[in-house]
């Protein structure tokens, strides 16, 4: 600046470290706002919870006490940016009409689908001839723990899962 | 810090980077130097939040309108880091224009700086190049239309345009092949050519000086 007094080589804040000092406070202001934003961009997943995805499988009158029921449904789930369509099915098991089991239809063996035999009252698995009593829990065969399960609930009559398994503590 | 500069003489570094001779300007002159410094500070926000933004970003017709719309939507900052990334385009033009305006008009290009303007040269047909495959990326109907004008206008060429129009658009048609060639650009070859050049451009400045205001004669 043309006006002003002359800075004093002793002065306790001349024009240079006035200067220099408004360049890095600025600096520094704004590489902490970029900074930070950028690094809360960055780290923003860390915090992100996965979102609830509760899928209709249909009627509660589908299952009968002691019959389990294979029931497919199609799974729409929201990956970032693409909606993934899958299709899958559970089988879903209630001894009183109102309490229900979703089992994962994977075997916890190798992941091979099983079925239920009524004549035995189990479910058998194909490959390894691993066998689950009508509650999931292991009979025999190679299977290291009873069937994984989907949580569900039943809203207005409909029973609704979460196609995630949860195992079962051995 | 005395270990850190007899092994690396990084003092002797900021004193030619940063505390060398300046010329003395006064008033709204002084404001014309800073333009330069401000372009590559914009190229630095751009490289940042380009980087963050490719991370959730896919150069593919079905899901690159989806991807913008998810950074914008459900990252945390996300329409903030596209917005820098958008307004600071626009910015980076503005500034480089004015700049090259300035030293065309101090005659700060004439020698021995003739290699510094030719590099600063190269370093606009860059950002033009930055903005034509950036503004495509978004996918949406603006973004289509302005590469299909484009793309036309390159195509008008005499006797080569419509094999430009068609090494553009990586075929016939403005589709998949054109998104995916215009992020290569974007994110890949453009930035590695600027950094290039803004490296031999910032030599030069150090290693010539900086010129002074043109004096008015009488």
């Amino acid at each position: 600046m043309s006006s002003g007094p002359e800075p004093t080589k002793d002065s306790d804040l001349s024009r240079r470290g006035f200067l220099s000092g408004l360049i890095f406070g600025l600096g520094g202001v704004i590489t902490a706002v970029l900074g930070g934003a950028g690094t809360a961009y960055f780290l923003a997943p860390a915090f992100k919870k996965e979102a609830e995805n509760w899928v209709d499988l249909g009627p509660v009158s589908a299952v009968k006490p002691g019959m389990p029921a294979k029931l497919e449904f199609v799974e729409r789930k929201r990956d970032a940016w693409v909606t993934a369509e899958r299709r899958s099915f559970a089988w879903v098991q209630t001894s009183n009409g109102r309490d229900f089991t979703a089992f994962d239809p994977r075997c916890t063996h190798l992941g091979c689908p099983y079925r239920w035999d009524s004549g035995k009252g189990q479910f058998l698995c194909p490959c390894h001839t691993a066998v689950f009593d009508v509650n999931g829990k292991v009979v025999s065969g190679p299977a290291p723990r009873g069937l994984d399960r989907f949580p569900i609930k039943v809203v207005g009559g409909r029973l609704m899962i979460r196609p995630q398994p949860e195992k079962v503590k051995a | 810090m005395e270990w850190f500069n007899e092994r690396s003489g990084f003092d002797r570094v900021w004193q030619s980077l940063f505390a060398r001779h300046i010329p003395e300007a006064k008033g709204p002159v002084a404001w014309l130097y800073t333009l330069g410094s401000a372009s590559l500070f914009v190229f630095m926000v751009q490289a940042v939040t380009g980087a963050l933004l490719a991370m959730s970003y896919v150069p593919d017709p079905g899901h690159a309108y989806d991807s913008v719309r998810y950074i914008n939507e459900h990252v945390l900052l996300g329409s903030f880091i596209h917005g820098l990334h958008k307004w600071g385009a626009t910015l980076m033009v503005v500034l480089v224009v004015l700049h090259m305006l300035r030293v065309y008009f101090m005659g700060a290009y004439k020698y021995p700086r003739e290699l510094t303007w030719i590099a600063g040269v190269g370093l606009f047909l860059l950002v033009m190049g930055f903005s034509f495959t950036g503004y495509l990326l978004p996918w949406d109907q603006k973004a289509y239309f302005a590469t299909a004008v484009g793309a036309n206008i390159a195509g008008q060429t005499p006797v080569v345009g419509p094999y430009v129009a068609q090494v553009l658009k990586g075929g016939p048609d403005l589709g998949a092949a054109t998104l995916t060639r215009f992020f290569a650009f974007h994110v890949l070859f453009l930035p590695a050519l600027t950094v290039l050049l803004i490296v031999l451009h910032l030599f030069l400045v150090i290693w010539h000086g900086i010129s002074e205001p043109p004096v008015r004669q009488r």
